[in-house]
């Protein structure tokens, strides 16, 4: 069962008064969550353990600086692992070109955005994604979600690499114009 | 000076803020936007937004349970004295300075939504009523706090659990007192509690919290764990 905002926010901020038991309770709340989003972007067990690990060291470390009202301790959590994560990537030489057919998985295919469902905020985030062009939108969920750099999403997706970069560019530029004025 | 990775007009910011947070920038200038983080306020603010907005993203990867051993190889790195640079004990008064210092100046703590609604003890001629609200997220828990004669009650919306072991202590702080008055405890279950508000009677700007403390509350008379929930009230008008 899913652990309350207010719980995991409580948590860190234990950790951050050097409190171990906390931040195992947020190991086990979490864990699960997290390493899917490391095993998402490295698709290797052993190096998204690195990330987790690595993620929660940092955790018990930075525990001081979490700011709830940057954003919700969920967010701070999935940042520092997401972050991690990629960094791993990068070093294992992301940005050369490789077969690996797992790249990516099902994401071109189909169309993840659709899944996004429930809480308010996903349902803003579907619909600005929604009024992208499709390709604008697949790249900006293959570099998020699967960790792809931009010679990847532009391998995947055929594409010049110059092309990729400005549509991401321009994706973002419109998701964030589409976000704010929602609001 | 920023560095050259490091621009300054507002929607480059902004652009390279999500590219960091997409992730595609390559290691040197990923690195450039984490050293500038603690230093560049603009660009903290902009990452902190694009994490927020993305996030929902984060659900598309299914959770996988990590391999077994591994808390186990968490729990030994930071068991390490050089992981912590100085004492817990020091690390925990500085936290209870900072948090503080976060709730006076008004900080929604924890991300935590606190609505306070608040009486004069005793109904006056003008039927002034105090109000506050700080909802950082609609979904998050809340407390409702309504003060009459003396008596503060408060109401929890979507109450989250005491953490075992722990009490939650509720507490008053109105302008110009030298420090926090305790008013009582969080119960620990049930929906609805009163404390008493003649140690502290609410007043206009007081500020309401409630933290996190050992069994029996602090033992030094002011919050020593963090601070969940706080909320300030203000007087309404009828």
């Amino acid at each position: 069962m899913p652990a309350e905002e207010a719980e995991l926010s409580a948590w860190v901020f234990q950790a951050g008064a050097g409190d171990q038991m906390a931040l195992k309770r947020l190991y086990q709340a979490e864990s699960a969550r997290l390493f899917g989003i490391a095993l998402k972007i490295l698709r290797d067990r052993v190096a998204a353990q690195d990330a987790l690990q690595d993620a929660f060291v940092s955790v018990w470390q930075r525990a001081r600086q979490f700011d709830p009202q940057r954003g919700a301790a969920r967010v701070w959590l999935a940042a520092i692992v997401r972050h991690r994560a990629l960094d791993i990537a990068r070093a294992r030489g992301r940005e050369t070109l490789t077969d690996d057919p797992t790249l990516g998985d099902e994401a071109v295919t189909d169309d993840p955005v659709e899944r996004l469902a429930g809480a308010a905020d996903a349902a803003r985030l579907r619909d600005c994604l929604s009024g992208l062009e499709d390709k604008n939108r697949k790249s900006i969920v293959l570099a998020f979600v699967d960790g792809l750099s931009h010679a990847q999403v532009a391998e995947k997706l055929d594409l010049p690499l110059g092309t990729v970069k400005a549509w991401i560019r321009r994706g973002l530029m419109s998701l964030r114009a589409c976000m704010e004025g929602a609001s | 000076m920023s560095p050259p990775e490091i621009p300054d007009a507002p929607e480059e910011v902004h652009v390279l803020a999500g590219e960091y947070v997409l992730g595609t920038l390559d290691a040197r200038v990923a690195e450039a936007v984490r050293a500038a983080l603690p230093t560049n306020p603009a660009l903290a603010a902009a990452v902190a937004s694009w994490e927020r907005r993305l996030d929902p993203l984060t659900r598309l990867a299914p959770a996988v349970e990590p391999p077994k051993g591994t808390w186990e190889a968490i729990a030994a790195r930071i068991a390490a004295p050089a992981s912590r640079g100085v004492s817990a004990a020091g690390r925990a008064a500085a936290g209870w300075r900072n948090l503080f210092g976060a709730g006076l100046a008004g900080a929604a703590i924890a991300g935590l939504a606190v609505f306070l609604a608040v009486r004069p003890p005793a109904p006056g001629p003008a039927q002034e009523r105090y109000v506050a609200v700080m909802q950082a997220d609609q979904a998050a828990p809340a407390w409702v706090v309504q003060a009459d004669r003396g008596e503060i009650s408060v109401a929890a919306i979507n109450r989250p659990a005491i953490p075992e072991g722990r009490v939650m202590q509720v507490w008053g702080l109105a302008p110009g007192d030298p420090g926090p008055t305790s008013l009582g405890f969080v119960p620990t279950d049930g929906t609805r509690f009163t404390v008493d508000a003649s140690r502290r009677p609410p007043v206009d700007g007081m500020l309401v919290e409630i933290s996190l403390e050992p069994p029996g509350g602090s033992p030094i008379g002011r919050p020593t764990g963090p601070v969940l929930f706080i909320g300030r009230l203000e007087r309404v008008l009828r």
